[in-house]
């Protein structure tokens, strides 16, 4: 499944995403990207450890339900795994300055509850 | 159209479809691993693939969709310095992603300011070291060049 999600409890949303995110595969989770971001109680984690590519329309995907969820008033932030080729994409297209990014778990779930 | 990479190793026509985009994928990692192309080449090849072909279907108008998209991967070796240059020519309208001022795309300063332009080609230019580009008989050719060392 390229989009599960689970809510930890009241506070937090973990929308893990995985597979291919190119331009195909950005395209066909973004609206329910968007959707389960912006309902969420309070705060998201999109966990992108699982995703082996991640294109610019994963990159406006991931921009627009970020934004969703700030309009409802809460904060999105990302897991990653730190050495991957994920971290480069987010790093050569400066979204990280944009959405807050982790590579531990705990952290990200603090965060996104703040 | 006709392609001219030097040394071109492999070639495959595709439609400007979104979901030909696979294809061209999977095209691209047989092909590149066939000519010995370091995987961590292949990913940097394979994002700048797929970021092209996109631009071609959303910006390159009617005559880029509706005709075909061909590519051609070439491999140069020599004095240890190994370059795999991927080409790809379309019908769409004139695009040189080739005179981009040079160094980072400028940074959106918030969330909100944030838009969907020209992520695409800041990561083609990340990903690749160098970009060449032509207009011959109404068609775009970018050449995308990755290069790495090599020990014989």
């Amino acid at each position: 499944m390229p989009l599960r999600y689970e809510d930890l409890n009241n506070e937090v949303r973990r929308i893990s995403l995985s597979g291919r995110l190119d331009t195909v595969g950005s395209e066909e989770i973004a609206d329910e990207l968007a959707s389960l971001s912006a309902s969420a109680n309070r705060g998201v984690v999109v966990d992108l450890s699982q995703v082996t590519f991640l294109s610019s329309m994963g990159i406006r995907a991931l921009i627009a339900a970020a934004k969703a969820r700030q309009a409802n008033g809460g904060r999105m932030v990302l897991l990653v795994d730190g050495s991957d080729v994920v971290v480069r994409t987010l790093e050569a297209t400066g979204v990280g300055e944009l959405i807050p990014v982790y590579d531990d778990e705990g952290d990200a779930e603090s965060a996104a509850r703040a | 159209m006709t392609g001219s990479v030097r040394q071109a190793r492999a070639e495959l026509t595709i439609r400007a479809d979104s979901r030909e985009a696979r294809r061209a994928s999977a095209w691209l990692e047989s092909a590149a691993a066939r000519e010995g192309v370091p995987p961590d080449q292949v990913v940097r090849l394979d994002h700048c693939l797929d970021e092209a072909l996109a631009n071609v279907i959303s910006h390159g108008g009617p005559d880029a969709v509706s005709a075909s998209v061909m590519l051609q991967l070439g491999i140069h070796r020599g004095r240890g310095i190994c370059t795999a240059e991927l080409l790809i020519v379309d019908e769409g309208l004139p695009f040189d992603p080739s005179v981009l001022p040079a160094g980072p795309a400028p940074r959106p300063a918030s969330l909100a300011d944030a838009s969907i332009g020209g992520l695409g080609l800041a990561m083609i230019r990340s990903f690749s070291d160098e970009l060449r580009y032509r207009r011959q008989d109404g068609c775009n050719h970018l050449a995308i060049l990755v290069s790495w060392t090599e020990t014989t």
